[in-house]
């Protein structure tokens, strides 16, 4: 099935060359290589082929409505960290799509969502190792800028390899406000089906679970002078959790005001047996065919990111009973303009975002349970002079170590001041500093960073963290990187704390590890 | 795999220069946005790929909003500022673009299961692009340190002429 594919790519591809213009080409490619060092100090002893290698090459080729592409991936074996069953090699991506002024037709590989992605969604990321592209074929059609539909079917990946779970949807978006030429206002409902097919076992099916589940969304879009509503309802259907059968639902309301400086989003979220994997019998982070994001604060800085938020979307087994979780969020942004009182003479940026979760004190209800994660946070960007720039971000995390089994919570102060000089236009360096303070846990931490940039290639770093209130153990990282157009080169050495890579809100399990990288990425 | 390899490696002698493709995302106010309508304007355009937790991609965009002015008395060209983050911080990411003023100068993209970014075969953000008033992409830059927004302006008055 796949060599066909891949050669109908070509094939077609081709085809269209001779018959047309010449169109054109365009691709990326990627490694990732690891080195593993053995490192008493990080309690790390390699495997044996001290290795780990992730690589990626991707081609795609337009003309005119006609595109046509492939994916090779390569892992040899992979990075430490990431989910088992990606090895060796693998044609992982392939589609042949066509895309008119109304309507598009794909088949082979596609990425898509609907809605938020609560319901059903498709989407790579390879920090992750995540990467579930379906196979099969899809369709999209546009009634002007009025209605939207879609449909598609197919096999979502898993691994290197397609899986025999099978999807089929249907998505519709209706734009009321262009319906009824009501201009200055967006006001448009949406609803989405979705069935999926997977195999269980013959227990499952005596408890009462059936192989076909189908699960619907409805939504809502508003906005009108930048006041924007936005509301969500997703139904599961029945699954099976512990052998009980469990009706999955979750609702998201988004609303707030952008503009004139000023941004605010107010953000309200339950979930309730959420969990959507592909097959039931794989423990990957990438067993995935919907996405639950953490509806909090994404960190970047490093000792904001110890302890990630990871939403509980319902979860029954010996260790605990989650049936899921309520909260919400509250993010404002705003800009003092340049010759106010308080921005000074180049303006200033503030931020605050308050976010709070609880476990369901009882299936079926809104009624909030034991706090699961709880941060505020604050931070401000002023430019200073020309040459300066200052970030201060406060942030006081608190988060529940059993997931909200016990009332029990661990409470961290963090402050950063991230300090930007510009020596010369091409020279520039930037500091970190970092501390951490907790009561729980491993006790304080400290942290700092420093970058030593020459524009337009050059970036030197070294970074340390350590935990002085307990471990006593430095995490270092020092590391070079040239870039030129696009392509970039980077090299670095350090040692890994174990902890969670998360992104968008999903999370994988790292190992600490200690080590050297190297990195290529390019595109043409 | 070898056969597979070589033609490939044909296919790619005989083609020609990059360009924008079709690909729908949202604008700020949430409705569909066909990016090939970027192209129909017909002038040169920045494109920037960015996210709310990417820092370089911020700085980077901050930069060019500041020496916009300056910029806009040498050479006709619009920005285009394509955010890449996904539905968990979809609304944080309008929230944010207005709280820095970038609404009122840059045409905001918002490409939430990054269509558009695998389109044009962004791997990594920051990744810039300039595109010339015949939508092909004549500069492109990945990553970012002060000091290159310097080079992505050369590249800008050079298509504009």
């Amino acid at each position: 099935m796949k060599k066909i594919l891949a050669l109908a790519v070509i094939a077609a591809a081709t085809l269209n060359l001779s018959a047309q213009e010449r169109g054109y080409l365009t691709g990326s490619f990627e490694t990732n290589d690891h080195i593993y060092v053995e490192d008493q100090g990080n309690k790390f002893i390699p495997d044996d082929d001290r290795f780990g290698s992730n690589n990626y090459l991707k081609l795609d080729y337009y003309n005119g409505n006609f595109s046509a592409g492939l994916q090779l991936e390569a892992y040899m074996p992979s990075i430490i960290g990431y989910p088992d069953d990606l090895n060796k090699y693998a044609l992982s991506n392939m589609y042949v799509n066509w895309k008119d002024e109304d309507f598009q037709i794909t088949a082979g590989t596609f990425y898509d969502q609907f809605g938020s992605g609560l319901l059903f969604r498709s989407w790579e990321d390879r920090l992750l190792g995540l990467n579930n592209a379906i196979m099969g074929a899809r369709f999209a059609y546009n009634w002007e800028d009025k209605i939207a539909f879609k449909a598609l079917w197919g096999m979502p990946r898993l691994g290197m390899e397609f899986s025999d779970t099978q999807v089929r949807g249907a998505d519709l978006s209706v734009s009321l406000a262009n319906l009824l030429g009501i201009d200055d206002i967006v006001l448009s409902v949406e609803g989405s089906v979705l069935n999926r097919y997977s195999k269980i076992s013959i227990d499952a099916e005596e408890a009462g679970g059936k192989p076909n589940t189908y699960g619907w969304s409805g939504r809502l879009n508003f906005d009108y002078d930048g006041f924007f509503l936005k509301g969500e309802y997703v139904d599961l259907g029945k699954k099976l959790v512990a052998f009980t059968p469990k009706r999955g639902n979750a609702q998201l309301l988004e609303m707030g005001y952008n503009g004139r400086g000023l941004g605010v989003t107010v953000t309200g979220r339950r979930l309730e047996w959420m969990g959507q994997k592909i097959t039931t019998n794989s423990l990957s982070a990438a067993n995935l065919i919907s996405y639950v994001p953490a509806m909090s604060t994404q960190y970047t800085y490093m000792l904001t990111t110890l302890h990630p938020y990871n939403p509980q979307v319902g979860d029954e087994s010996s260790f605990s009973f989650n049936s899921g979780e309520i909260g919400g969020q509250i993010d404002a942004f705003y800009n003092f303009r340049r010759g106010t009182a308080i921005g000074g003479k180049r303006g200033m940026k503030v931020h605050a975002n308050f976010s709070t979760y609880y476990t369901l004190e009882k299936e079926g209800t809104a009624q909030a349970g034991n706090l699961l994660f709880r941060d505020f946070s604050f931070d401000l960007e002023k430019q200073w002079t020309k040459e300066f720039k200052m970030v201060l971000l406060y942030s006081m995390q608190e988060y529940n170590p059993t997931y909200g089994n016990y009332k029990t919570t661990w409470l961290s102060n963090i402050f950063v001041a991230d300090l930007l000089y510009k020596w010369t236009p091409k020279f520039s360096t930037r500091l970190e500093l970092q501390y951490l303070t907790t009561h729980e846990d491993k006790k304080d931490w400290m942290a700092a960073l420093l970058e030593v940039n020459f524009a337009p290639h050059w970036s030197v770093w070294g970074s340390d963290m350590y935990n002085h209130g307990q471990t006593k153990v430095h995490y270092y990282n020092v590391g070079v990187s040239y870039t030129k157009g696009r392509t970039r080169l980077a090299a670095g050495y350090g040692r890994y704390k174990d902890g969670f890579i998360c992104s968008g809100g999903v999370c994988r399990q790292i190992p600490q590890y200690t080590g050297a990288n190297f990195s290529i990425t390019t595109s043409f | 795999m070898r056969t597979f390899l070589l033609s490939i490696a044909l296919f790619i002698s005989a083609v020609c220069a990059a360009q924008v493709p079709s690909v729908v995302v949202e604008n700020a106010k949430g409705e569909s946005f066909d990016t090939k309508t970027l192209v129909e304007e017909g002038t040169p355009m920045i494109v920037s790929f960015w996210s709310t937790s990417c820092k370089p991609c911020i700085r980077e965009l901050d930069a060019v909003y500041e020496a916009l002015p300056d910029w806009l008395e040498e050479a006709d060209f619009r920005v285009v500022a394509v955010s890449t983050d996904d539905s968990r911080l979809l609304a944080k990411a309008k929230s944010f673009a207005q709280g820095r003023g970038w609404g009122e100068d840059y045409i905001l993209l918002f490409d939430k299961n990054q269509d558009f970014m695998r389109a044009m075969n962004v791997s990594v953000v920051p990744h810039v692009f300039v595109i010339d008033g015949k939508g092909k992409i004549v500069y492109s830059h990945t990553s970012y340190v002060p000091g290159n927004e310097l080079e992505l302006f050369e590249a800008v008055k050079k298509c504009s002429k």
